[in-house]
Parts: C-alpha cells; structure tokens; sequence
C-alpha cells in the first residue's frame, strides 16, 4: 500500500502544489471579501477532499494510466487503499493551506491598519478560533462524505460524462437540506430537535465542545471513508480496465 | 524468490498459456495457447482487434479470464492481482503498451521518480543513461513527446528496473527507422542475460523478421500459426504462378493436399511453398521468392486452401 500511496503522491505532486498555492490566496481573498477569517480552512479541507478525488481520479483515465499501474508490483487493493491514502492527505493539506493562509491574514491585520472594521473582525480571537475549529470539522464531514461517495464510483466506472456530475450532486445532497431548513425555518417546527440543537450549540460554543466536535468529525470522516474504501475495494476489484 | 531461481535452472516457460478463453459481448478470445521460452523473442502478429491485446492483458493478470490456465515466472497469473508473491513477479516483468501509460502532465525526470518509487531493483543511473542516448530532455513533459518519443520513454521505464522479461505491446510504432533499429538492438542484448525473455505484438512485420525467434498470430482470438521465424522466412517461399502453372503443382501433390494455400491476383496466382528449395528443385521455371511475415499472414489469413 505504501507503494501506491508513494506512486500517487509523486503523480499528484504538481497539482498539489498548485492547488495548495491557489488554496491560500483563495484563502487570503474569501477572508478580505468575507470579512470574516472562520470559514477559510473549513472550505479549503471540504475543496481539497473532493479536488483530491476527482484528480486522482481524472489521472487514472489519462494515457491508460490506471491500467499501465497494475503491471507495476502494486495490487487493486493497494492502489484503492493508496487513492484513500492521498486523499486525506490533501483534505489535511486543505486544512493546513487554510490555516496558514487565516494566520497570515491575521498576523498582517494585526499589524498594519486595514480599511474599515477588517483588522478587528479578521483578528484570532478566542470566538473566531473556535468558530474556525468548528466550521473545519464540519467541512471534513461533509468532504469526506462527498469523497466517499465519488470514489467508488469513480473506481467501478471511471470518469465519464455521467460520473463527472457526482461530486456537484453530491455537494448539492448535503447543502441543499441545510439551505432549505434555514430559509423555511423547519426546525422550528419541531421543538424537542430544536432545542436540542440549541443544547448541542451552545456545548460546541465552549472550548471543550469544538474540541470534542473536531475529534467526532475526524472519527466520523475515518468511519465514512473506511466504509467506502471497502466498497471501492469490492468494486475496482470487478472492474474490466 | 525461490520460484524464480528454480525456473533460471529448470529452463521452464517464462510465459506458459494453455486454453485462454475470455468472452466480451463482441469478441472472444478462444483457447489460446502461448508459451515464451528463455532466451526467445516471440512475435505476436494479428490483425487491429484480433487478440493480440486482449492476450497480453490476461498473461499480465489485468483481466480474468473464463477458462485456461496461465503461468508467467513460473506464477498463476491470477496470483499477480494480489500480495507480495504477485508484487515479487511484477518486479521482474517489464511492460510497454501501445501508448506512453504516463499521465500528460509529468515531467521525464517525474517519470523516474514514479517508477522509483513502484520497483524496488529500479536503477535511476540506467534510467538516466537511457534518457540521455534517446534524447529525452529530462524537463519535457509526456503530453509534448512525440508518439516516438514517448514510446522510448516507455521502453527506457521497462529497461531500467531489472526486468527478467519484457512484454510490449506495439513498442515500435510510431518510431522511425533508425529509432527502431536502436530499440531492436537493446531488445536483442536484453535476451541476451541469461533467464530473459520477449514477447512483442507489432504490425511491424520487418521488425519480427530482424530479431523474433518465433511467430505467433491470432485472428478472431484464436492462434492461427506458431512457428519459427526461420522456418518462415529461410524454408517457406512463395511461388509466383500461371493459373496452368498452378494446377501442375497441385497435380504433382509437392504440397499435401488441403494444404495448398494460395491468392489469386490479376496477373496469376501466389502460391504458399513450404520447403522453397525443393520446389524450385522440380518447378524450375516458375519463380520463387523469399516468403516474408506478411507475406505469410496473408495467405493464411485471407488466402484460399485447396
């Protein structure tokens, strides 16, 4: 598994680089726009988990790549476990590229006078650290969700016109309920879930509640992924290349 | 390990294939059988879709097959999808498909890296040698290679990590002369080490008859002819008959009945001599020529036989 880890990660390389550059100045400019710093390393870790997987994925198809691996002394179980491998490598890079780029953003606010209220509002207070923390864990669950969808179907079918909507359906899945729950305000409507919702937010507000978030998301995340590792496995076994 | 060396000694099959079968909705590979012995270069011939492709992925273990057994290094090759033993024989084999298996975007220098990574006997000096002498810039990306380039690119992959055998798939398309004869000979010095072997597929024909051993071809997924290069190219030959000069022939029974290959033309007909030599010997006045790969594909293949 190692192998495929390595062979991969030497493949992706460039475009990790890439992508980790673009990640801080997208970072740096969301932030400016936003004037807000809490949302940054969230976004990238969810942007990096899904560009990950359809990258891999995307090289696979390229020159009959996919096909050219197998003759190397790899297994399909090992280039499945390695594909997983890498993407939570770039879901950590996303988090990483995020942070630097929301400390660097901070550093220079703190620093140099910015226009309007951005040198406070971009300033690492306690509350903006724990709404980061916890934004960060709720992207992690959602990219790993979307990743674990994509990658099986990737492995089974490839990249094909149909499989390229996937990851834009998949997004979709998970924001679309939160969008509609917060325009019409259905959780009201449901008082004991609302006020357990209320409960569970005013525990991630505290400093051992975003905490705890971050650790039940990187478990969550290990957990979903795992599952479909296993399906991926089952299916890129099948799989006529 | 102890497998390999035990077929060093034994003088096994590099590649032993006995009844391949594998069905896909339009085509089927029906009961092949293959073997490449030490020391062999074995040209694999056939027309676009004939097999040939479809062959060398089963031999690699990339696709199940339905039927038929196949060792390569002296391992099932349903063993090479999984664990160390699988990994070990991988290690030994290099491989070339009809195109550069890269993805675009790496560099040639990127290339050695992944290939470091993936065989454990990968050897960066020969790789960067090789690069060098094909006049690979170590900079250029795989998408900006030529066809020709690329595919020494490939080769150069294939060469550098101690492979015990080679199986390529079209590696000389799309390369000059020059560049093919370069190629020929590294293929020629390679099985040369004792203990390697080439199984090669090409269209190139005049390629075959400068290095192969031995010919193999398939049509419609089953093997139509295996014989010696020599046998074809020294031995056989092809007479260049009169329709009257044809009928004396199969009168005078030189040629087993049901075994006269022939091609009818608009100036007369070619007919498929297996011993050149003596037919010349008794049809001294009609003409025979040196039989040619292609020469014999064709009349095997699209020939009539009476």
């Amino acid at each position: 598994m190692k192998r495929a880890y390595l062979i991969e990660m030497t493949v992706i390389r460039d475009y990790a680089r890439q992508l980790f550059g673009l990640g801080i100045f997208v970072g740096l400019c969301t932030s400016l726009g936003m004037q807000s710093i809490v949302a940054i390393p969230g976004v990238l870790t969810c942007m990096y988990l899904i560009m990950g997987t359809i990258a891999g994925s995307a090289y696979d198809e390229q020159n009959n790549w996919g096909l050219y691996r197998l003759t190397m002394p790899v297994s399909r179980r090992d280039v499945v476990l390695g594909r997983y491998g890498v993407i939570a490598t770039l879901g950590l890079l996303g988090m990483l590229a995020g942070f630097i780029a929301t400390i660097a953003l901070s550093l220079i606010a703190g620093v140099v006078p910015l226009p309007g209220d951005l040198s406070s509002s971009l300033g690492l207070t306690q509350d903006n650290v724990q709404a980061m923390v916890f934004s960060c864990a709720v992207c992690t669950i959602i990219g790993s969700a979307v990743a674990s969808i994509e990658t099986p179907i990737y492995f089974r079918l490839g990249q094909t016109k149909a499989t390229q909507w996937i990851p834009m359906i998949s997004v979709f899945l998970f924001i679309g309920p939160m969008v509609i729950l917060g325009a019409t305000g259905g959780l009201d409507n449901f008082a004991g879930i609302a006020d357990a919702v209320r409960g569970l937010f005013a525990f991630i507000e505290t400093p051992i509640g975003v905490v705890t978030s971050m650790a039940v998301a990187i478990v969550v995340a290990c957990i979903i992924l795992g599952i479909s590792a296993a399906v991926s496995l089952k299916l890129y076994e099948q799989r006529e290349l | 390990m102890s497998a390999m060396a035990s077929d060093i000694t034994s003088g096994a099959p590099l590649i032993e294939a006995h009844g391949l079968t594998k069905h896909y909705q339009d085509f089927s590979l029906q009961g092949v059988d293959l073997t490449v012995d030490e020391g062999e270069i074995v040209g694999f011939v056939g027309q676009n879709g004939a097999g040939k492709s479809t062959t060398i992925k089963a031999l690699l273990g990339l696709t199940t097959l339905d039927g038929g057994t196949a060792r390569i290094l002296g391992t099932d090759v349903n063993d090479l999808a999984h664990g160390s033993t699988g990994a070990c024989i991988k290690e030994q084999i290099g491989v070339v498909f009809d195109t550069v298996s890269i993805p675009g975007h790496l560099r040639v220098a990127d290339v050695g890296r992944v290939h470091a990574r993936a065989f454990s006997q990968w050897s960066q000096h020969l790789f960067d040698q090789l690069v060098r002498e094909f006049g690979l810039g170590t900079n250029k990306q795989v998408k900006d290679l030529s066809r020709g380039m690329g595919m020494k690119l490939s080769l150069a992959c294939a060469l550098s990590h101690d492979a015990r055998l080679l199986v390529l798939d079209e590696a000389t398309a799309g390369l000059d002369p020059m560049a093919r004869d370069e190629i020929l000979d590294r293929l020629r010095a390679f099985v040369e080490t004792p203990g390697h072997a080439v199984l090669m597929s090409s269209h190139i024909t005049s390629d075959l008859e400068k290095i192969a051993d031995r010919v193999l071809c398939i049509e419609g997924g089953r093997i139509v002819f295996d014989l010696a290069k020599d046998e074809i190219t020294d031995e056989m030959g092809i007479a260049r008959c009169r329709v009257a000069e044809f009928e004396a022939v199969a009168a005078s029974g030189i040629i087993p009945e049901r075994e006269l290959r022939y091609r009818k033309h608009d100036y007369g007909i070619d007919l498929l001599v297996p011993d050149r030599f003596a037919f010349a010997r008794q049809f001294p006045n009609i003409p025979v020529d040196h039989m040619t790969i292609d020469d014999y594909m064709t009349l095997t293949l699209k020939g009539g036989v009476r």
